[in-house]
């Protein structure tokens, strides 16, 4: 039996990249969030938790922190259901499989910055796709980035067009290896489709469940271009999420300081709903993640 | 219980269907890039049209974009063979190690990210510019690598678990050491995963754009940098933006279905057992 | 390549090979990034392409990589190079507003000695005045001016004349016509109040133009007051006949909107004239025609480009390079892209007979306004934009938008050392 402390040694290129280059980042980043910091002055004034304290009661915060929670939510709930029922669907068909695969998966490579963009041309109002053929037809749709429920949902749809075939790939695979003998015998006792998805494939899947909603989570609560290109934030202040709020401080207004003590937050939120889902899903038997 | 034919085409109807909604708007985006702006986002659409090739002519060969997608792919390329081989080995030893310590670094490493980019952008610069490596690929590669590091490690781990240990104990009896366990019994095993990961890791440093603006400059400049600069301003930055935009997703797809077989298969075998 | 990744793993003397190979080839100094090219940032608009292409032609001997992107990217780039005094850049585009905190932060050289220095050569005298103060910052001069830009009350001709109107002289009446002109398919007007930059310039009009302000004499916010109410209470009547997604709208949107005949009328840059009568963009040519905004006050603005204060390189150089790019005969050639801030050019009656919009334009001049020359404008124009926003949108009052956007602006200004 190898020695566990061999075992360290694999870890050192990594661990020296990470040190380098991303520790020091993060640790500054950390460090500035606890001075009053604006780039233009260059100086600082160290404020303790004063920034925390700042943002802790501002309603701007607040507010964009719910919003946020309302879009990843929807994104990431919308994303797991389709992706799942896509894969699913994958997974039954005998015919087309590779081809509508890799179809499937094109939103997903494009760059998040043109994505945007793509996606803006559909949406626009008038002009865009979706309005242009629709109003042809003498049908006059929502104004889907000028009113705030419309808004938002454009919003969860844009990150669900990217993300979604990400999903789908990674469940796909997974639906693969779920054991062949199980699923047979629970056919023979008459199983139908639904039973056999929810009572012997989610739960084998759950490892790979916790690890895409949780990079899906993770990933939609830093996610900043699709908003920023679509809305703006708007209309109003419907789309206003949390990564939008820290783009103004940290490139608008260069209040690095509070900015990054607004990183910190969104860091601590979000590693606090990552262990919550691992909570959640695991359950009791927390060892097995 | 075999599915029947019909309910099979059925399913594929709304497969079909579903992947076609999906696909809209990239073939409406390849539609404006081959369309002058006045037909392009005509009212109604116009899906008659007289094509026109001048903005893929214009981005590719007159701005010389192919420089920058020489730029994105060594860049891309070059974190992937660090960082899947570095990430590799981490998840190895990752795997293997017994106890709580693991799953906290693990965790810990997630963290790095749910940190907010725009806010590594800023000392990211200071550190390469006091470093001198502004404008090179170096600096982007190792900020990449960096940033891809949590993803790979976390994803070959879960490939590594699927390795029994028994096969590692079996090779050691031979007396092998640590590294060949890895190399010679774990590594060939996961092969497929390798794979997958590569696609992810490549994805992620092909499409980066915030750190590969502020980090690189006219020489080291990438695909995704380029297009963004004509974002807007002008109506014929647009449909500059969808050429160049069509053009960047070419390599990815000739990519992957290169490898298609590999990267369901690689999926397959790992990730399941996170 | 990548084949081959597993199986170099596989062998640790080779896999350690190809890291250190990898390594060592990236880490190279890439050569052509050389001390001797100088580098610039600018924002993105076919007259700036202009003349950043007639700055690379600028000196036979000296190579300038030019760098132009969105506005936001470039202010974030310059902003961060400046903030870590990095010598990354040497020359960078600035504008009426944005050049305040860059200058007040020491970032940028002034120029005055080598204006005088190079006034014969490059005939700088001819630089209209009003162009030069608009770049001066405690009175030293920072910018050499490219551009003069005003927004223009663009309207279309035969929709007005069938229905027997003319262009509206005051907000009133442009209400009162954009309510009538509006149809499901065309509408009344266009608004463009994309946050930040979009949103604020057409706020900028309302404010001034019935009568309000940004701030007093002591920068005391003062766009709460009635007059401000009113102001953004009409911003929200008019949009009410504004093209759908107008919140999310910035100038592109805009500009299609009028060219693709879905909108009648509605304030636009004048750099956007031109491309109403290209028949590659636009659905309306010879249709649009121009008047002076109503009520006047709408913003006028300028381009130029600074330099750096952390440039290693010979800062006369670099102010060759800005002002050979624009000397008249570089203007005269981007004259019916943007307007021209030097006089022989902007007075030539040649150019306002070829080009339809000067007319417009000219008296737009007269009659508009700059953004206050507050350096902190650029960064409490967020707060601002989005509690007008709010307003518009009804998800608060007008004057309890406007009096929460003064009471962050003062703050801000409170923290930068203000009222003290």
């Amino acid at each position: 039996m190898h020695t566990q402390r061999g075992l360290w040694l694999f870890l050192v290129p990594s661990g020296l990249v990470l040190t380098l280059v991303l520790l020091y980042p993060l640790g500054y980043a950390i460090y500035l969030s606890f001075f009053n910091y604006y780039l233009g002055a260059g100086e600082r004034t160290f404020v303790g938790l004063g920034n925390y304290a700042a943002l802790l009661t501002d309603e701007r915060f607040w507010s964009s922190l719910g919003k946020t929670f309302l879009i990843v939510g929807s994104a990431v709930s919308l994303e797991f259901v389709l992706g799942l029922a896509v894969a699913f669907g994958l997974y039954k068909l005998t015919f087309g499989v590779r081809t509508l695969n890799l179809l499937l998966f094109l939103p997903h490579i494009i760059t998040p910055v043109v994505a945007a963009l793509f996606l803006r041309w559909v949406f626009m109002g008038r002009w865009g796709l979706i309005d242009g053929i629709l109003i042809s037809f003498n049908i006059f749709p929502p104004d889907w980035l000028g009113s705030p429920g419309w808004a938002r949902m454009t919003a969860v749809l844009a990150d669900a067009w990217q993300f979604t075939p990400f999903m789908i790939l990674v469940l796909y695979a997974g639906l693969n290896t779920v054991d062949h003998s199980q699923i047979e015998s629970a056919q023979m006792d008459g199983a139908g489709n639904w039973t056999i998805l929810t009572r012997i494939m989610l739960p084998a899947l759950r490892p790979l469940i916790v690890f895409v909603l949780a990079i899906r989570t993770m990933d939609a609560f830093r996610f900043f271009d699709s908003i920023y290109v679509l809305t703006a934030g708007g209309p109003g202040t419907a789309t206003e999420t949390i990564t939008l709020y820290t783009y103004a401080l940290a490139f608008r207004l260069l209040e690095v300081g509070k900015g990054s003590a607004l990183g910190v937050l969104t860091l601590l939120i979000v590693a606090a709903l990552v262990a919550l889902l691992i909570l959640v899903i695991y359950r009791r038997e927390r060892g097995a993640f | 219980m075999r599915p029947t034919q019909r309910t099979q085409i059925m399913l594929f109807t709304a497969l079909a269907a579903f992947t076609v909604l999906n696909l809209t708007p990239i073939l409406w985006a390849f539609m404006t890039s081959i369309k002058l702006p006045v037909d392009a986002f005509a009212v109604p659409p116009k899906l008659i049209f007289e094509p026109t090739f001048k903005f893929h002519y214009e981005v590719w060969v007159e701005k010389e974009f192919w420089r920058f997608l020489i730029n994105s792919v060594i860049i891309s390329v070059a974190t992937v063979c660090v960082s899947v081989p570095i990430g590799t080995m981490a998840a190895f030893g990752l795997s293997r190690m017994r106890g709580t310590s693991a799953r906290s670094l693990l965790f810990g490493l997630l963290a790095i990210r749910m940190f907010p980019h725009i806010l590594l952008a800023i000392p990211f610069f200071v550190i390469a510019t006091f470093v001198d490596l502004i404008d090179t690929y170096a600096a982007m590669v190792l900020a990449l690598v960096a940033i891809n590091q949590p993803f790979t490690i976390w994803l070959m781990r879960s490939f590594f678990l699927d390795v029994p240990r028994e096969l590692d104990e079996a090779a050691c009896i031979d007396g092998c050491n640590l590294w060949q366990t890895f190399s010679r019994v774990a590594l060939p095993i996961v092969r497929p995963g390798l794979w997958v990961t590569s696609l992810f890791s490549l994805l992620l440093a092909y499409n980066e754009f915030l750190f590969a603006l502020v980090l690189t400059g006219p020489n080291t400049k990438p695909l995704p940098v380029a297009i963004a600069e004509y974002g807007g301003e002008d109506i014929n930055y647009w449909s500059l933006s969808a050429a160049a935009a069509i053009g960047i997703m070419l390599p990815i797809v000739a990519f992957m279905m290169a490898l298609q077989r590999h990267l369901v298969r690689g999926i397959a075998l790992g990730a399941v057992k996170g | 390549m990548l084949p081959h990744l597993a199986c170099l793993l596989i062998d640790r003397r080779r896999a350690t090979a190809l890291l250190a190979g990898v390594a060592g080839w990236l880490s190279l100094p890439s050569g052509a990034f050389a001390a001797d090219a100088v580098q610039m940032i600018s924002h993105r608009y076919p007259a700036l392409e202009f003349y950043a292409e007639r700055m690379r032609e600028a000196l036979p001997d000296v190579e300038v990589n030019t760098q132009l992107m969105p506005h936001d990217k470039a202010m974030e780039l310059a902003n961060i190079a400046m903030s870590s005094k990095a010598d990354t850049v040497d020359i960078v585009y600035l504008n009426d507003s944005t050049f305040l905190s860059f200058a007040k932060n020491g970032w940028l050289r002034p120029l005055d000695d080598l204006f005088e220095k190079y006034k014969e050569e490059f005939g700088l005298d001819d630089f209209t005045e009003s162009a030069l103060d608009t770049f001066r910052y405690d009175g030293h001069l920072y910018v050499i001016p490219h551009t003069i830009n005003t927004q223009l009350f663009f309207y279309r001709k035969d929709l007005l004349d069938e229905a027997g109107k003319s262009p509206p002289t005051n907000f009133e009446e442009y209400k009162a016509l954009a309510a009538e002109m509006n149809s499901p398919l065309r509408a009344g007007t266009i608004s463009c109040l994309k946050p930040v930059d979009a949103g604020l310039n057409e706020m900028h009009w309302y404010i001034n133009g019935l009568g309000g302000a940004w701030f007093d004499d002591d920068m005391k916010p003062v766009f709460n007051n009635e007059a401000g109410v009113n102001a953004i209470t009409m911003l929200g009547e008019i949009t009410a006949n504004a093209q759908r997604g107008f919140t999310s709208a910035a100038n592109d949107e805009c500009t299609i909107a009028l060219q693709q005949d879905v909108a009648v009328m509605g304030m636009q840059w004048a750099s956007r004239a031109a491309a109403m009568d290209d028949p590659e963009k636009s659905n309306v040519v010879g249709k649009i025609d121009w008047v002076a905004p109503p009520d006047g006050h709408q913003r006028v603005a300028a381009d130029g480009y600074a330099l750096s204060a952390f440039s290693k390189q010979d800062p006369e150089t670099l102010f060759k390079i800005i002002a050979t790019s624009s000397n008249e005969a570089n203007m005269r050639e981007a004259a019916s892209m943007i307007l021209p801030p030097r006089r022989s050019v902007l007075n030539d009656p040649e150019l306002q007979a070829a080009n339809r919009h000067y007319p417009a334009s000219l008296a737009s001049l007269e009659i508009g306004q700059a953004f206050p020359r507050l350096p902190e404008f650029y960064e409490v124009g967020e707060f601002i934009t989005r509690r007008v926003l709010q307003a518009i949108t009804g998800e608060m009052e007008v004057k309890a938008a406007l009096d929460a956007a003064a009471a962050e602006t003062e703050e801000l200004l409170k923290s930068r050392g203000y009222y003290q």
